[in-house]
């Protein structure tokens, strides 16, 4: 005969314990890890490119990508410890590959790890890695619609960067849309607007890492 | 395409539940999924439906329970969801906002065939 039974139990379990395993670890070396999630070519590998320019702090960086590791082999060049993951066609990263990532990077040396997940705005958003927090990249010839498209993204995200705003004078892009979406779907969400390539709005973004990791050195003690 | 995965956990764990209670079948599996979660209900029934296929659960089947998005405001107590993902009180603008469902991401239960004596 048949019988049901109450399960009750998160799909993504085991998945969440290897997210857990990451935190702890990452918490008794004191270093902040920051999920960056945005679609492909919104400028993410940029993003860190230039983030080496300015930042105060020592970091490495996980690259997610489906296949080819030129996103890794650019931060190299620049000095970054990097490791490349290839999901060979899967959308997303998961925690059991980035713990085994981890175990490559020279942990002891380094402030901030930053992953940079597959370029997607869905899936990356449902998996938990380890992370202290998401960080969303959005640039403006994507459109002013990305974040109510996306909600789950946008609305855990702890900061919005806004790339490619050198672009605003000639793509159509409704700035008080954005703004107004993203603050009812995270009223407190940090938004930077950011030109990687000139280098305007890195100052602040790397300002926001370095709060990040005071806070997170502070709770660490 | 996040299904593919979500389901590989889901047949995971259905396969241990199964093998450590002895149950002789799962016919149904149902889970509770938000509306935030961003799931396509029919891709993932039908990828478990391939998924399953020569393995213990063959012929078991996904039933899904799509949970809307609910806010509850801390400050006036007022409610609001369903179509309104807003994280702002319509009410009254206040920022100290609780979400009350649509995150969920469950397997809440499962219909077996138990074995006898």
């Amino acid at each position: 005969m048949a019988k049901i039974y109450k399960i009750q139990q998160s799909v993504m379990a085991a998945d969440e314990e290897y997210a857990l395993q990451i935190r702890k670890e990452m918490s008794r070396r004191g270093l902040l890890v920051i999920n960056i999630i945005g679609s492909p070519g919104a400028g993410k590998t940029t993003l860190l490119e230039a983030t080496k320019d300015k930042a105060p702090f020592s970091f490495a960086v996980i690259e997610g990508d489906i296949a080819t590791s030129r996103d890794a082999e650019r931060l190299s060049k620049l000095g970054v410890p990097s490791i490349q993951i290839n999901t060979h066609g899967g959308c997303h990263l998961e925690a059991n590959l980035v713990k085994k990532a981890l175990e490559e990077l020279p942990l002891e040396d380094i402030d901030v790890i930053f992953i940079e997940n597959v370029g997607n705005l869905v899936c990356p958003a449902e998996f938990d890695i380890g992370e202290d927090w998401k960080v969303a990249v959005s640039s403006i010839p994507e459109g002013a619609d990305k974040p109510l498209k996306y909600p789950h993204l946008f609305s855990e995200a702890k900061a919005v960067l806004l790339t490619k705003v050198d672009l605003v004078p000639y793509v159509p892009f409704d700035m008080d849309l954005y703004k107004n979406d993203l603050f009812h779907l995270n009223p407190n969400v940090e938004c930077i607007e950011i030109e990687a390539l000139t280098g305007k709005g890195i100052q602040k973004w790397v300002s926001l890492v370095e709060k990040l990791l005071k806070e997170k050195r502070s709770e660490c003690l | 395409m996040h299904e593919m995965s979500l389901v590989e956990s889901i047949i995971e764990t259905l396969l241990e539940l199964q093998k450590s209670h002895k149950w002789n079948h799962i016919n149904k599996v149902t889970l509770h999924v938000g509306a935030m979660r961003q799931v396509i209900p029919d891709v993932m029934s039908f990828v478990f439906l391939i998924a399953t296929k020569d393995t213990p659960l063959a012929g078991a089947k996904m039933e899904i329970i799509e949970i809307p998005m609910s806010f509850k405001c801390k400050k006036c107590d007022k409610k609001w969801g369903e179509d309104q993902m807003d994280f702002v009180c319509p009410h009254c603008g206040s920022l100290d906002v609780d979400v009350l469902s649509g995150m969920e991401l469950d397997i809440e239960s499962v219909e077996v065939e138990e074995e006898h004596g």
